[in-house]
């Protein structure tokens, strides 16, 4: 008796854990079958490239996400970073040296985007707002950087002017790739690995129990917020450089996009679980998806459908498991 | 309910258990956490599925497939923390999901008529149409009483019923539950408090490790019969001893004042001492610990830790001023349930389990463990997660946890509330090992014997205010207790 109920958790918790990595297998598997031109070198590094983006955004979302909150300001914040980088080039690029120029654009960019979250987890902080307050707050927050965004360009979509040098190879190439490979690393590591993780996931579960543990808890919050900012800034500049331009509207639903890989990864949105190792997964499902319905021939409408169903689908999941995990713990 | 049988994962919850209740008795159902009641209760309730065994209700068989098929067969239940909605009414409460309609309308006039008749037979008197958030903790329980009758139940299953109640409160319960049995309703009452079990029931299961062990009449069995039953060992129902002489002032409180909840308190608290602090359930007991620990900020007032003056304005202040409060809701703010025990423990001291920042996993287990294995925590693995263990498990590892961030001054809020005989005992004798050791301790309780028993000295809070200060040879039930009425009698002719 015991011991079928100990298999029937087995097989759950293995599905809950590596159903994610089993669904990517299956994915990769039939549509390398229907298209041989997907399974290829070139393709696979395409699709990182394409990935690294949201990927970046995906990172930071998950460090907001395990410390129980949101950022919906993510997407205005990718615009407003690529904005002011591209700008930055376009004034010191094209008078001075451009290589010069590119590391402060991307410092600026980076900077731009821990201002807007430490303002997102400032006003969270202070207000000791929770996941709906976050919601709100966030979302308003994008409203008012997508509005800065639109100020500084005055609507328009700016064109590179500065030289193709330093700037131009922060996106192309194998350099996103890297970019995001690197991080990816760096937050695994920080967040399951050290003491201000630890704190996080303490945050995300319980925040009551945090506090009353002598977290600093307001402090957490804001670095958090901060930190996934600069995923954003960082974002704009592989996007803008890639491109050799900037669109006020450049980062327009990156958030849901970033939602989205780190949900289909497997972190849950009540937060205190999950981490970057998933959300790795989570981003390789999107990017692999997008381009595996694009090597078929999907329709690029019918392509949202598939990307609503998954979204509401990995949510469901998540829902049905931890009624599950509730149930079986009943005791 | 016959030849029970539960499994969990990893453990045998009921094992072959037969339980029967007679028509219109009040009968009494002990265990120390994890005995299997909560379960067995849930079964009858449809909360749970049994493996094995069948519920037989006046005769017929019945499986529930869910909480309402019971209420159908009149089983109503009634749990250790409310079930209601604060935002709605009493009414609306009681009438939840089943509300009369009208001509497409709710009929407002009959629900609240209704509900207000099911209040009123019950011998109370407040109005229906008043929001559950402002009612008091017996009216609440009241609440869930008429919304068990207001289906026809016939059997109430209650469940540690008077946890959250007062002295008070707690003796108009008991006429209420007096009076049901008159009108032949049965009652399963589960309590933990066993002076409960002989004032009111009639019978008296005891469940352990999942089996019933026996069934007898109260009035054939005495109370150190039925701990010792329960625990399965006898108990030495006196409080510890410790052999400590308190030593230098390590906490000085002056005039510690949060505006309207905490006016004026100073006391001190010296090395190795247990300092109690006595008072009504809202005496301002819980603030005062919260603003010493920095939960909540105070208005006014100087705490001094070590004769050194500290500025307290966060948690992480307290804890970094030697100062470490263990909350009266270990569910709700002392552990994150889904976590595992070693996680819960190393919390409060990171940089102890750690180099520059970064967890060391080894340190981590080595630590976690040796703080599970010196509070006596039953589990197979400090892996396990806090949720699956039982309540007085689940308070030594909060109290591990404390012990863990290396605080001198720990305010211990409840830290029996809810937990067995024999957990108790444990947690009595970890305290006074703690003082032993030269920690200090603050220990707040509602239960006065606890805090008679424990304590070398005795401070009695009233609405905010220190009432008076007793030292170990002055300590009785009747100097507390005097203390407060005489402060309410004060607080009477000012009003």
């Amino acid at each position: 008796m015991v011991e079928t109920i100990k298999n029937k958790i087995n097989i759950g918790s293995t599905l809950r854990n590596y159903g994610v990595m089993i669904g990517l297998v299956v994915i990769i598997i039939i549509v390398s079958i229907v298209e041989p031109a997907f399974f290829t070198g070139n393709n696979l590094l395409n699709i990182l490239r394409q990935s690294s983006a949201i990927g970046l955004c995906a990172l930071g979302m998950t460090y907001v996400m395990v410390a129980g909150g949101m950022d919906l300001s993510l997407g205005s914040t990718v615009s407003l970073a690529g904005v002011i980088a591209i700008m930055i080039m376009n004034s010191i690029g094209v008078t001075g040296n451009a290589d010069v120029a590119a590391v402060i654009a991307v410092i600026a960019a980076v900077t731009a985007g821990g201002l807007v979250g430490l303002a997102n987890g400032v006003i969270l902080a202070t207000i000791n707002g929770r996941l709906g307050e976050s919601f709100i707050i966030t979302y308003s927050m994008q409203i008012v950087v997508g509005a800065l965004a639109l100020l500084v360009t005055g609507g328009q979509f700016i064109f590179g002017r500065f030289p193709e040098q330093l700037y131009s190879k922060l996106g192309t190439g194998l350099s996103p790739i890297l970019i995001f490979a690197g991080l990816a690393i760096v937050m695994q590591l920080g967040l399951a690995k050290t003491n201000f993780g630890r704190q996080t996931y303490f945050l995300g579960a319980n925040m009551n129990v945090a506090k009353m543990a002598g977290i600093k808890v307001k402090q957490l919050r804001v670095i958090n917020h901060m930190i996934c900012g600069m995923c954003a800034g960082l974002a704009g500049i592989i996007i803008t450089s890639r491109v050799y331009s900037a669109s006020p509207l450049q980062g327009t639903g990156y958030e849901l996009d970033a939602i989205a890989a780190v949900v289909i990864g497997g972190t849950s949105l009540m937060g205190g679980s999950g981490g970057i190792h998933k959300t790795i997964l989570g981003v390789l499902v999107v990017g692999i998806l997008a381009n595996a319905l694009n090597v078929v021939g999907v329709n690029a409408y019918a392509q949202l459908i598939v990307r609503g169903a998954i979204i509401i689908l990995a949510v469901g999941l998540d829902g049905l498991n931890r009624g599950a995990a509730i149930k079986g713990l009943v005791s | 309910m016959k030849g029970i049988t539960k499994t969990f994962p990893g453990v045998r919850a009921l094992d072959d258990v037969t339980f029967s209740v007679a028509r219109g008795s009040i009968h009494g159902l002990v265990g120390e956490n994890g005995a299997g009641k909560s379960t067995l209760m849930k079964i009858l309730n449809g909360v749970l599925y049994a493996d094995t065994g069948e519920i037989i209700v006046d005769g017929q068989p019945c499986r529930f497939k869910d909480t309402k098929e019971a209420q159908a067969k009149g089983i109503g239940f009634i749990f250790q923390e409310f079930n209601l909605i604060n935002t709605l009414t009493a009414a609306e409460n009681i009438y939840l999901n089943r509300l009369k309609i009208r001509a497409g309308r709710i009929a407002w006039k009959q629900v609240n008529q209704d509900a207000q008749a099911l209040i009123d037979e019950l011998g109370f008197n407040f109005s229906v149409t008043e929001k559950i958030i402002d009612l008091s903790a017996a009216q609440k329980q009241l609440v869930e009483i008429a919304k068990a009758l207001s289906f026809d139940a016939k059997l109430i299953v209650m469940d540690e019923p008077t946890s959250s109640l007062t002295t008070n409160e707690i003796e108009k319960l008991f006429e209420i539950v007096k009076k049901l049995k008159s009108e032949g309703i049965t009652i399963i009452y589960i309590s933990h408090k066993l002076e409960e079990i002989y004032s009111i029931c009639q019978t008296v299961t005891i469940l352990r490790d999942g089996q019933i062990i026996d069934t007898q009449p109260v009035s054939s069995i005495s109370k150190n019969k039925i701990i010792e039953l329960m625990v399965g060992r006898s108990v030495d129902m006196e409080f510890p001893k410790r052999n400590t002489v308190p030593g230098e002032i390590v906490l000085d409180v002056q005039n510690l004042t949060r505006r309207g909840i905490v006016k004026g308190v100073t006391f001190n608290l010296r090395k190795g001492e247990v300092l109690g602090i006595a008072g009504l359930v809202g005496s301002g007991r819980t603030e005062l610990a919260e603003a010493i620990f920095g939960a909540e900020k105070h208005d006014d007032g100087i705490i001094m830790v070590k004769g050194k003056k500290v500025a307290i304005h966060s948690t992480y202040d307290g804890k970094s001023n030697s100062i470490g409060l263990l909350t009266e809701d270990r569910k709700e703010t002392g552990l994150v349930l889904d976590f595992n025990i070693s996680k819960n423990i190393t919390i409060t001291n990171l940089p102890k389990v750690s180099k520059s920042g970064i967890l060391i996993n080894r340190l981590e287990k080595q630590y976690a463990q040796q703080f599970s294995d010196e509070l006596g925590v039953r589990t197979p693995s400090i892996n396990q997660l806090t949720i699956n263990l039982s309540g007085g498990n689940q308070q030594k590892v909060v109290l591990a946890k404390w012990l863990f961030s290396d605080v001198d001054i720990l305010i211990l809020d409840e830290p029996t509330r809810g937990i067995d005989v024999g957990a108790k005992y444990e947690i009595y004798l970890l305290i006074n090992q703690l003082a032993e050791q030269g920690k200090s301790i603050i220990m707040i309780s509602s239960e006065l014997p606890e805090v008679l028993g424990m304590s070398d000295r005795v401070i009695v809070l009233n609405e905010g205010k220190k009432k008076g200060e007793l030292s170990r040879d002055e300590l009785s039930a009747e100097a507390v207790m005097h203390m407060i009425i005489r402060s309410e009698g004060e607080n009477g002719g000012n009003n």
